[in-house]
């Protein structure tokens, strides 16, 4: 038997404090009165009887008793008195139950998740009734979903809560995550993992005291690891795709591969994966619309997280540009160029100001009324937003701005012109080329973009240097960047996410599909972030756009084995009983109804006779 | 703070239908609203008998002597004025406690003083302890309430009771017979009883109302107490505890029961009121069924 919050020198000295003053209370409540009465006449009477009873000084030593004895019983109770051995302390452990993604499958028909939740509860139900357990879900991320916690209830509800996540386990992080939380609670539980042990990286250190729990059985599964789809460099109206099916079984599996897009099959392949090995398979899809491919892995196993996986293609973006000159066959080899454009040739006579297009070329030309659109001005007569600085005439040519994305790659020699018109550029206004006689090509930011050309490249020399289709593109990309994106779409799995880029310079977004920003790791040439949850994931970076879509479960590769000395199933709990039996409780119970039966039975009725409160019992006529 | 006055006006509006009663006849003056069994003038008739010589010609009954050719005399019930004497005990056992009991014999007083009044009876308070104290005669009407409550409000509760001495006051005082209202808590060292049993003897009628405080009767201490009689200041340690008190409670109630056995035993009437009781249910209640009023 001994004391928790309290010493036992403590313990007395309340004790005898408390009952030091509750014997001057209770010898103070019953001190002699000295009173006034109407006449003694009565008291003679009645004292008769009393003054032969034997004079004490304790009048109701029971009363006494019975306080005292209620309050010491209660101090017990504060004191914590327990019934055992004092050097057996309750101990902390941590559960780590796992809810990884792989915790889905089901093999024989039952879900690991299942099995891995009945060995929990059966531990939990176990444990000594002293004994404190910590819950901790892992998965990619360890996450405590109890305090360290006594209550069986509370902790069964958190165990029956939990289910498989989409990401792999990560036991490592996770026994690091048990093994500092059990320490500070001074580390005298254990470390319990519940689950298949399929996690991402082995753990590089043994953890002491941990017990190990499998859940489930061998799981046969091989599904989609992964889809790639990228526009053919040769033709931009083709999808490249590229499919992974990877075996995460123990034996050899053939399976059937089959991609649709928009419902429609566009080819099927019959693929054979060994055990533990992963398949590449390539398929081509042409198309300009947008619409959703899937594709599919029959026929069905233990796990059918990754049987299919579907990614939305986007559309192919045409640039309709509005060409308005009198010599469209000039301008043709230009903007007929590229896939990207869709142009349409029309006449001065034929302006329109809302014209429906993405970009308006004028040539020559100054409409009285200037185009709402970012347009192109070639050589315009006058009435352009950027006004001459001088008489057109011949100009050389000196200079191009190679440091802005608008003159990129441009380069030309001693190209002289025979007729240019120097421009003012104006604050803020980008000067594309100089010559000797000033700017002769200028950009001006702002809604709509407008750039204007003081001389006509197809009506000079340059007509025939690579430097004109260049200055084209330089600014119909400028002017529309989206049209001229590049776009890769991937269907992965949640979790850790890497992404190769080309440059390792340049602004890179990295954006959910809400387009709230995520954060991420740079790497040179690559980009990492983790995403916990399916969902889609978009990351610019310079002119390319990869459509990230996470919607593969993270399926871990490697098998954890426990090492040797590590406690291997459900402890017996017969060697593990609480050590004690807590008094606390029943020593309240008591002292409460010691207190209770002494005011019942002198509290109360001396409560009753207080003169305060006399009760009107009027006699009435005699 | 203005003082509270003893008794308001609604309770006052709600005596004025009430009459002081008593059962005895008495000789009085004539005009009065309670009956006697005396015969005189009034108006209620009341016997015939033969006419003798002297008496009033004009009460002789002429039919009667008509038909019987005798002379007979109508004799008519008379109603009196008698005196009521209230008298209150302003001894120092009535101001113990927290002086409830005297506070409630004075508007007891008060309350039986207005009644008569509005029945123009002549009511004389007469204040007692150790001897009679001077009295005050009220009668002509509800007018003559405000002198009356003045002097109540004036009393104070202090000296010894002493019964026997003020029956030898009162009678030589009060020689005319009439209703005699004791307000008090009857505790005197020297006894009550007997100087009652006298003022009884001599012809008044009496109608004690007895007062206690609940503590009076029924004491809420317990334990070592030190008691001192108020107002002889004798000392008294007594152990006191439950059974004590049920032998005080007791002995309290057969003192009571011998007083109201007295008032009894002598055509008189008795009321016993706990200061718990309200007073406008003390008279409505207690008295009227004790038969003081109707």
């Amino acid at each position: 038997m001994f004391l928790v919050n309290l010493t036992l020198a403590q313990l007395l000295a309340i004790l005898g404090t408390v009952s030091l003053g509750v014997v001057a209370l209770y010898l103070w409540d019953r001190s002699r009165r000295r009173l006034t009465v109407p006449t003694l006449r009565f008291w003679t009477v009645s004292a008769m009887a009393a003054e032969v009873k034997r004079r004490k000084r304790i009048q109701q030593p029971w009363s006494l008793l019975l306080q005292l004895l209620g309050l010491a019983l209660l101090l017990l109770a504060v004191a914590q008195l327990r019934l055992g051995t004092p050097g057996f302390s309750a101990r902390d452990h941590v559960l780590l139950l796992d809810t990884s993604a792989w915790m889905a499958a089901r093999p024989n028909g039952r879900a690991l998740m299942e099995a891995a939740r009945d060995s929990a509860l059966k531990y939990v139900r176990g444990m000594p009734s002293g004994d404190r357990l910590m819950l901790v879900r892992a998965d990619a991320l360890a996450t405590p979903a109890t305090s360290f916690e006594s209550n069986r209830k509370v902790l069964e509800d958190a165990i029956n809560a939990s289910e498989p996540g989409a990401t792999a386990l990560d036991l490592e992080q996770a026994m690091d995550f048990a093994v500092r939380a059990r320490a500070r609670q001074g580390g005298t539980g254990e470390i319990i993992y519940i689950g298949p042990g399929r996690t991402r990286r082995q753990p590089a250190r043994a953890v002491p005291g941990l017990r190990v729990i499998p859940a489930g059985a061998a799981v046969s599964n091989c599904g989609i690891r992964s889809i790639g789809m990228r526009r053919s460099a040769s033709d931009a109206d083709v999808w490249e795709i590229l499919v992974a099916v990877e075996n995460y079984g123990t034996s050899r599996r053939v399976a059937d591969l089959s991609l649709a897009f928009g419902g429609s099959p566009i080819g099927s392949r019959r693929v054979s994966v060994d055990a533990g090995k992963t398949v590449t398979e390539a398929f081509r899809l042409r198309t300009r619309g947008g619409g959703r491919l899937e594709a599919k892995v029959e026929p069905g196993d233990d796990f059918e997280g990754n049987h299919s996986a579907a990614i939305e293609v986007p559309a192919r973006p045409v640039l309709r540009v509005a060409v308005y000159t009198e010599q469209p066959d000039l301008l043709r080899p230009v903007f007929a160029a590229g896939p990207e454009l869709d142009p349409l040739f029309r006449t001065p006579a034929e302006y329109s100001a809302t014209a429906d297009a993405d970009i308006v070329v004028l040539d020559r030309f100054s409409p009285a009324v200037r185009p709402q659109r970012p347009a192109i001005w070639i050589e315009p007569p006058g009435g352009a937003p950027v006004y001459p600085s001088g008489p057109a005439g011949a100009a050389a040519l000196t200079r191009w701005r190679t440091d802005h994305p608008l003159g990129a790659g441009l380069r030309t020699r001693d190209l002289r012109l025979a007729s240019a018109q120097p421009l003012q550029p104006a604050d803020g206004d980008i000067v594309i080329a100089e010559s000797d006689r000033g700017p002769l090509a200028v950009a001006r930011e702002g809604e709509p973009k407008t750039v204007v050309l003081g001389f006509d490249p197809m009506r000079s020399r340059m007509r025939f240097d690579l430097a004109t289709p260049l200055l084209f593109a330089n600014i119909l990309r400028w002017m529309h960047p989206d049209a001229f994106r590049r776009w890769e779409l991937n269907a992965s799995s949640v979790g850790d996410v890497t992404i190769e880029t080309e440059s390792e310079t340049g602004d890179v977004r990295v954006a959910d599909a809400s387009g709230r920003p995520l954060p991420f790791t740079r790497q040179p040439r690559s980009i990492r972030f983790f995403v916990g949850s399916p969902g889609t994931v978009r990351v610019t970076t310079g002119d390319s756009e990869t459509v990230q879509s996470l919607v593969l479960p993270e399926l871990a590769e490697t098998v954890w084995k426990p090492p040797k000395g590590v406690r291997i199933g459900l402890p017996g709990f017969t060697d593990s009983g609480s050590g004690f039996v807590e008094l606390w409780p029943w020593l309240a119970l008591a002292g409460l109804l010691a207190l209770v039966l002494e005011w019942m039975l002198y509290g109360r009725p001396r409560e009753a006779r207080r003169p305060v409160q006399v009760r009107a019992a009027a006699r009435g006529t005699r | 703070m203005a003082r509270e006055p003893l008794i308001d006006r609604s309770f006052l509006e709600k005596l004025e239908r009430l009459a002081m009663r008593w059962q005895a006849s008495f000789r009085g003056r004539i005009g009065g609203h309670n009956l006697s069994k005396f015969s005189g003038p009034g108006q209620e008739f009341l016997d015939h008998r033969h006419f003798h010589e002297g008496d009033d010609v004009r009460a002789v009954n002429w039919r009667a002597y008509l038909r019987f050719e005798k002379l007979f005399l109508k004799i008519f019930r008379v109603e009196p004025h008698i005196p009521i004497r209230l008298m209150v005990d302003t001894s120092a056992s009535m101001g113990t406690g927290d002086g409830a009991k005297f506070e409630y014999a004075r508007k007891l007083a008060a309350a039986l003083c207005y009644v008569g009044l509005v029945n123009l009876d002549s009511i004389t308070l007469q204040p007692f302890a150790g001897s009679l104290a001077d009295p005050l005669a009220c009668a002509g009407g509800r007018h003559k309430f405000a002198p009356a409550v003045e002097f109540l409000e004036k009393l104070e509760a202090r000296g010894k009771t002493d019964y026997l001495g003020i029956v030898r006051q009162f009678i030589p005082r009060y020689s005319q017979r009439g209703l005699l209202i004791v307000v008090s808590d009857f505790l005197d060292d020297g006894g009550c009883e007997d100087p009652l049993q006298y003022l009884a003897d001599f012809g008044h009628e009496l109608m004690l109302v007895q007062l206690w405080a609940e503590e009076d009767r029924t004491p809420p201490w317990e334990g070592d107490l030190e008691l001192a009689d108020s107002e002889t200041g004798a000392r008294l340690r007594v152990e006191f505890d439950s059974r004590a008190r049920e032998s005080y409670t007791a002995a309290f109630d057969e003192y009571s029961r011998r007083i109201r056995r007295l008032a009894l035993r002598n055509g008189g009437r008795y009321a016993g009121l706990s200061t718990a009781v309200p007073i406008e249910e003390a008279i409505f209640g207690t008295l009227a069924r004790a038969g003081a009023v109707e």
